[in-house]
């Protein structure tokens, strides 16, 4: 455990150096990979953790993104006046938190919805969700919405600006940090505990006298709201919000980055994503459409061979100088 | 009046057919090996593209019905010998790995004839005149196709030995076996025939629709929402749902927009998870 800690500091130092090495651009370019980091974590969560696979996690980034455009933006009614990339932040993360209690309490109470049919519904939503932004004028439809201003820290939507690519970058890492410490000590709490429980057996958990309908709705709108965070960072950096953010093809590279990376360590969920998007732009260009021809099938051979995923193995071996046993 | 509501039955009835026809092969899958399929949609695409390949050749559409499903079939049965074998019981992972194939395949079809959509032709263009509105010959057939596919898969799988000993197996794998059952050439002929079924709905359905790499996904969901609202696990319940989910989704889009009428059968479908998670028909079953 402690040379587990060890690593994770390690990780973290580095991407916090990493910048100093590198040019501008591929700062910028990092600092949004970032948020994908962040994003991943969520799925991690929820998926690794509590074994919600949500196969339309994108539905809450993209929720996230459209507040955060929204309301810096002035295009809330009632707040045009107010700007405030504050509330942009606070709506980022509360949108989705809300969806996902009200989707948790249909979905889990009662005698609930078990795993595979959970999955495809939130697929369902995300698509459906994608269509109806593309068709909703006030979103922008489907051009969506361009000159999403960067993160003021002035209340009210003024004062300084973070647009250089350095604080930018540290900013986005100061919050995926937080967002792990954060994370990583709720899991070693007894209530993370009971979420990971909630994965491997939910019934017997259930005869111990937890509520695990709860446990899970909480869980899942805590990886909501993280996912939204991401959204919100991702639309200020991006300046732009489209139906894309919310629908299938993000929920699906997300999916495979958490996979690939390893859905049970947050950490390797969010460098898988890093790594992926990164390894994305370098060999986009060369490889085109066999980059994701090249990526479904690791995913495929990854879930047979290797559940665990390929950044958590080699972060394990770094720490515990083995190779992870399967489950 | 009386000719539009005639006409509005007919579509109704015509998008529900469709999609048990669709939902057909995934609900053999699932119902008789527990492996939820999201590359169904895929091999629904090939059988498409299947038409179109026959279709370039100079082959009629007649054979391409016979070719397509057996085409697909054949890729169904590597997948389950090269992928699907390994995923007996996992059900999560067989999401996922299905859904990796399902990319795979999508993938490869956007290499092998691009991105774009193409055209193909459907075998006769007549119109029929009902009550006085023009409609499509071509759509009666797809709907006779589908019953007919609907009362095959019924015999075949409640009236024949070889249904007997598939759903032998799915009830007792070990005893099956011991009664001479073969049941992983059971297992690997299931998946055949579920994917055989996509195929053939496939090749019918492509003329109606754009043939382009993104159609499977489009047919994928409304089909899992039959199976989910009918009840996952029977035939009858693929059934039940194709009714419930296609019928309200025809007759909303009707009266108000396409993403609306998805909107509501999404809420409905949920409602009903939420209310009877056994579906409709599992939820009548318990209560008799």
């Amino acid at each position: 455990m402690k040379r587990q800690r060890l690593v994770q500091g390690f990780v973290w130092a580095g991407l916090a150096l990493l910048p100093l090495f590198i040019g501008e651009w591929q700062v910028l370019q990092l600092a949004q990979f970032l948020t994908y980091g962040l994003f991943a974590m969520s799925l991690a969560l929820a998926w690794g953790r509590l074994g919600l696979l949500s196969f339309g996690q994108a539905l809450f980034f993209g929720l996230g993104a459209y507040a955060m455009a929204l309301a810096t933006m002035g295009r809330l009614p009632g707040l045009e006046a107010w700007p405030s990339s504050w509330l942009g932040l606070a709506l980022a993360c509360l949108v989705p938190w809300s969806v996902a209690q009200l989707l948790g309490f249909f979905l889990f109470h009662g005698r609930g919805l078990r795993g595979a049919y959970f999955g495809i519904t939130m697929l369902a939503l995300a698509v459906l969700a994608e269509r109806l932004t593309q068709g909703a004028g006030w979103l922008g439809g489907l051009n969506g919405l361009i000159g999403v201003p960067p993160l003021a820290l002035g209340l009210d939507g003024g004062g300084p600006v973070l647009f250089d690519a350095l604080p930018t970058y540290w900013v986005m890492l100061g919050v995926a940090f937080a967002v792990f410490v954060g994370l990583e000590a709720l899991l070693a709490s007894s209530r993370g505990l009971a979420m990971t429980a909630v994965r491997e057996n939910e019934d017997r958990l259930g005869y111990l006298g937890y509520d695990v309908a709860a446990i899970k709705r909480h869980g899942f709108a805590l990886s909501a709201a993280i996912a939204g965070l991401a959204g919100g960072l991702f639309a200020s950096q991006f300046g732009f919000v489209s139906p894309k953010l919310i629908g299938f093809g993000l929920s699906a590279e997300v999916l495979i980055w958490t996979a690939l990376g390893g859905r049970e360590m947050l950490l390797a969920a969010f460098l898988g994503a890093l790594l992926l998007s990164w390894t994305e732009t370098v060999l986009a260009g060369l490889l085109g459409a066999y980059w994701l021809l090249a990526l479904a099938g690791l995913l495929v051979l990854s879930v047979l061979f290797f559940e665990r995923g390929f950044v958590a193995g080699i972060l394990t071996f770094i720490a515990e100088g083995r190779r992870p046993g399967r489950r | 009046m009386g000719a539009d509501l005639v006409l509005a039955l007919l579509d109704a009835a015509n998008f529900v057919l469709a999609i048990i026809l669709v939902a057909m092969g995934l609900m053999v899958v699932f119902g008789m090996m527990r492996i939820i399929n999201m590359a169904h949609g895929e091999l629904f695409l090939l059988g498409a593209y299947a038409l179109l390949v026959v279709q370039g050749l100079g082959g009629s559409f007649w054979l391409a019905l016979v070719l397509g499903p057996l085409a697909v079939g054949l890729v169904g049965w590597l997948l389950e010998v090269l992928v699907i074998r390994h995923l007996y019981g996992r059900v999560l992972d067989s999401i996922l790995a299905t859904w990796g194939l399902s990319l795979l395949i999508r993938q490869a079809v956007i290499l092998w004839f691009g991105p774009q959509s193409k055209v193909v032709a459907a075998p006769f263009d007549l119109r029929l005149d009902i009550m006085g509105q023009p409609f499509p010959a071509y759509r009666l057939f797809i709907m006779a196709v589908s019953l007919i596919v609907i009362l095959f898969c019924f015999w075949l799988f409640h009236r024949t030995r070889l249904g007997l000993a598939a759903r032998a197996t799915i009830a007792d794998r070990a005893t099956a076996e011991a009664m001479g059952i073969d049941s992983r050439g059971l297992d690997r002929l299931t998946f055949a025939f579920g994917a055989g079924l996509a195929g053939l709905a496939g090749v019918v359905m492509a003329p109606l629709l754009s043939v382009d790499p993104q159609m499977g996904l489009g047919f994928l969901i409304p089909a899992f929402l039959a199976i989910l609202t009918g009840g996952a696990g029977e035939l009858m319940g693929v059934v039940t749902g194709g009714v419930v989910v296609g019928g309200s989704q025809s007759l909303v889009a009707r009266v108000a927009s396409p993403a609306v009428a998805e909107l509501v059968v999404l809420g409905l479908a949920i409602l009903v998870i939420r209310l009877l998670p056994n579906g409709l028909v599992g939820h009548f079953r318990q209560r008799r």
